[in-house]
């Protein structure tokens, strides 16, 4: 290996990779997505290599959000495909249109007896038949679906595989050969590959474990739950229509709360949810009352609920005197 | 460069990350991308390449900041983006050092010398690089090893050329301040490099202890455990567990060939244009197994309990409905302690709760029938643990072979060796006889195999 003849050694600050991703991340910001400093990466890097990423991380944390927000920011269409138990290669790759198919040939009967007028015994009809062999098997009569079309897009895509781990096991084998080469065999067409590999984001929230050899072939990411200063630019670039003094308070809350034993602790949509709640309440700083009317919006069970709510006065006060 | 990685990546796998070859050509693609200079950008971005769960990325974190001290990334990144360029430095280095060991034969001073006197830490570490490069470092394996190692590399570092000027020196004036100048910085020079041959070590070898210690552990018997290795033990059951969910996670359907599902066929066919031809046939999902778990939790048994406590709820993915028990002199239920509570403190509280007393095999298992024959079904897996030792009172058998007729199977673990069985007060002829099987069950080895099996043969 030697290096590159156009990147010139200019020591740290402005090396190429590092110039790529403050710019992704300048891109994200604009569109209304914070990055971390490992997102952007992930994301230059997927590009780069031209690997899908696997995103990991607990519910809510914006990794579907993250693959909407690539879509934009590189102008590309958003194919996401929902997984679930029992999604199989009909629904996720592509189908005949039977239907279609069925009333063509209908129609196609007396052209059908045209044809065949004339060929003596049936194996010379045969014959003549498999001349027109592959009309009713052709990309005319395809249904594509969501795999299928992020490989034919012209100019590219986005391809988001959300919640893979919803999905049965054979389905995640049948992806390993659109992961690795961004090519799918359809028995009836042949080797259908992508003309522009797609961007592919595979979301998980770890209800079973990945196999390995999906893993090998993507990089990882995980998000946590951000810290309270990336929470707050969140927050601000999402409702900026909150005051700075009831955002610093609303996070401090939060933040106080994933600290506590729930069922569920919120995630960051739903701060964002309770963030608007508060506009829509004109609130312009946390009190008891207030918290204890809105803790629905951010805490999903009864019982978290009431586990929460004796500790509302002592969070609230933390939280107000920051 | 590719050295620098390869070695990281060695040093990875000794870690216990799992990382595949096709991983360490991305790895280097990688490095290729965000080269060698910006260390916080470089680990994130091996991390996203090389570690791929939440665990892996942990061990990733420690590996790298101590594999890439600063000092080894300055020397590596050479203050250049580009890696190669100190690669190559380190050649060069290297081999201008060869030849100067050569020539210090001739007399000449060696350059190591001149570096040590110059007191040139950058070229020195360089040199120090390409000389754990020469002898092959990243191999040591043994603590022993150290001593051998230290010496080729100063070896190789050319400290001969700096002894002989020493003796050299020395022998035309005693005192002279060069000489004693010269020995500090050589002192110096062998702690660097003592620390170098350490570090390396704790870095390839780190877990080869940890990795002895774990297969010893998987045979000794449960009883026999000590206070201090259960930490490691919690950590083993856990990692053993979840390659028995890796293992059993899929749920497998079994074709019930013979009745014809009319509408999967139907829908099939359709391009066949209705006609038949690819027949589908009825499928019976594998049901979970449901496991009653009763353990005697007196004495010597319950060190086996409180393992197989953590093994049982350690694979709810594949092993989702426990009901376990736990009796001394007296049963009762304990299934909520362990839905409320983590695993850990739910074990302690039921062996303090049940711990005490002597066993009574006659009036548990009656209490057993009391409360679960209703529950017991064709897909219930009774699992009793115990050493059957009755202390010559009704050992209880009536009431296990009404449980026996009911359950799917039930299966005995007793932690004694069988030569004991039916010793003294030890009654597991006559309740082995209304067991599906009878297995010791002494070590997590067989721990894992019972579990294992119960994942297995569901339905």
């Amino acid at each position: 290996m030697s290096a590159a003849p156009d990147s010139p050694s200019t020591g740290a600050a402005t090396s190429p990779a590092r110039t790529a991703i403050d710019e992704l991340r300048r891109g994200f910001a604009t569109s209304g997505y914070i990055a971390s400093e490992a997102i952007a990466t992930v994301v230059h890097l997927a590009r780069a290599l031209s690997k899908p990423v696997l995103v990991e991380g607990p519910p809510g944390v914006g990794k579907t959000e993250l693959a909407k927000a690539a879509a934009i920011q590189f102008d590309k269409p958003l194919i996401r495909l929902q997984c679930y138990e029992g999604l199989d290669e009909a629904r996720a790759l592509y189908e005949w249109k039977y239907g279609k198919q069925l009333l063509y040939t209908q129609v196609l009967k007396e052209k059908l007896g045209d044809l065949m007028a004339g060929a003596e015994g049936l194996k010379e009809s045969i014959a003549r038949l498999h001349e027109f062999d592959d009309t009713f098997f052709n990309e005319e009569f395809l249904e594509p679906r969501p795999l299928l079309k992020a490989l034919w897009a012209e100019h590219g895509a986005v391809l988001l595989i959300d919640e893979i781990d919803k999905s049965d096991q054979e389905f995640e084998a049948f992806l390993l050969e659109l992961l690795a080469d961004y090519q799918i065999s359809i028995p009836e067409i042949g080797t259908v590959r992508a003309k522009h590999p797609p961007l592919v984001f595979l979301t998980s929230n770890n209800t079973r474990e990945i196999g390995d050899a999906l893993k090998r072939r993507c990089l990882h990411l995980y998000i946590p739950f951000p810290d309270s200063a990336l929470e707050q630019r969140i927050i601000e670039s999402r409702v900026p229509e909150l005051e700075a003094r009831v955002r610093s308070q609303l996070v401090a809350f939060v933040q106080a709360l994933r600290g506590l034993d729930l069922k569920k602790v919120p995630a960051v949509s739903e701060t964002i949810d309770w963030a608007r709640t508060l506009v829509l309440l004109h609130a312009n700083e946390l009190d008891n009352q207030l918290v204890r009317q809105t803790l629905n919006v951010l805490l999903k069970f009864q019982d978290d609920i009431e586990a929460v709510d004796a500790e509302v006065p002592a969070l609230t006060r933390a939280a107000v005197r920051g | 460069m590719t050295q620098v990685l390869s070695d990281f990546i060695k040093a990875l796998r000794a870690a216990d990350v799992r990382v595949s070859t096709a991983e360490s050509i991305d790895a280097a693609a990688t490095v290729e991308q965000v080269g060698f200079a910006e260390r916080a950008l470089l680990k994130t971005a091996l991390a996203q390449v090389l570690a791929k769960s939440i665990d892996d990325k942990a061990r990733f974190d420690d590996c790298f900041d101590r594999y890439f001290t600063s000092a080894e990334l300055a020397t590596v990144g050479g203050g250049a983006t580009d890696a190669d360029a100190s690669a190559a430095a380190d050649d060069a280095a290297a081999e201008s050092m060869a030849s100067a060991g050569g020539s210090g034969e001739s007399g000449a001073e060696g350059e190591l010398v001149a570096l040590l006197e110059r007191g040139d830490t950058a070229a020195l570490q360089r040199l120090l690089g390409a000389a754990a490069r020469n002898v092959q470092l990243q191999n040591i394996r043994l603590f022993t090893q150290r001593g051998m190692y230290m010496r080729r590399i100063l070896e190789d570092m050319g400290i001969e050329a700096v002894d002989d000027l020493l003796h050299a020196l020395v022998r035309a004036d005693d005192d002279d301040p060069r000489a004693a100048r010269l020995r500090e910085l050589k002192a110096q020079l062998v702690e660097n490099v003592a620390e170098r041959v350490d570090r390396e070590m704790l870095l390839y070898t780190a877990n080869a202890g940890t990795r002895l210690r774990e297969e010893v552990l998987q045979k000794t018997p449960l009883a026999r455990i000590e206070m201090r290795d259960f930490k490691v033990m919690q950590e083993l059951v856990r990692k053993l567990a979840k390659r028995l969910v890796s293992l059993h996670a899929r749920r497998r359907r079994v074709a019930r060939r013979g009745r014809l599902d009319v509408r999967h066929t139907i829908r099939r066919n359709i391009e066949y244009d209705g006609l038949l031809f690819d027949t589908v046939w009825k499928r019976v999902r594998v049901d979970r197994p449901k496991v009653i778990a009763v353990c005697d939790v007196s004495g010597s048994v319950a060190q086996v309990a409180r393992f197989l406590l953590l093994f049982l709820y350690s694979v709810s993915e594949v092993i989702p409905k426990v009901r376990s028990f736990a009796f001394s002199n007296h049963l009762g239920e304990v299934t909520a302690l362990f839905e409320t509570r983590p695993v850990e403190d739910a074990i302690s509280a039921t062996l303090n709760d049940w711990g005490m007393g002597a066993t009574d095999y006659g009036g548990a298992l009656a209490e057993l029938e009391r409360l679960t024959l209703d529950d017991i079904d064709h897909r219930t897996t009774v699992l009793i643990l115990g050493d059957a030792r009755s202390n010559y009172s009704d050992p209880g058998d009536r009431a296990l072979r009404r449980i026996h007729e009911r359950a799917r199977r039930v299966l005995w673990l007793n932690p004694e060796p069988r030569a004991l069985w039916n010793s003294g007060d030890s009654e597991m002829r006559k309740l082995g006889a209304c067991c599906d099987r009878v297995e010791p069950c002494r070590t997590l080895r067989h721990l894992e195999r019972v579990i294992s099996e119960i994942a297995r043969t569901a339905i």
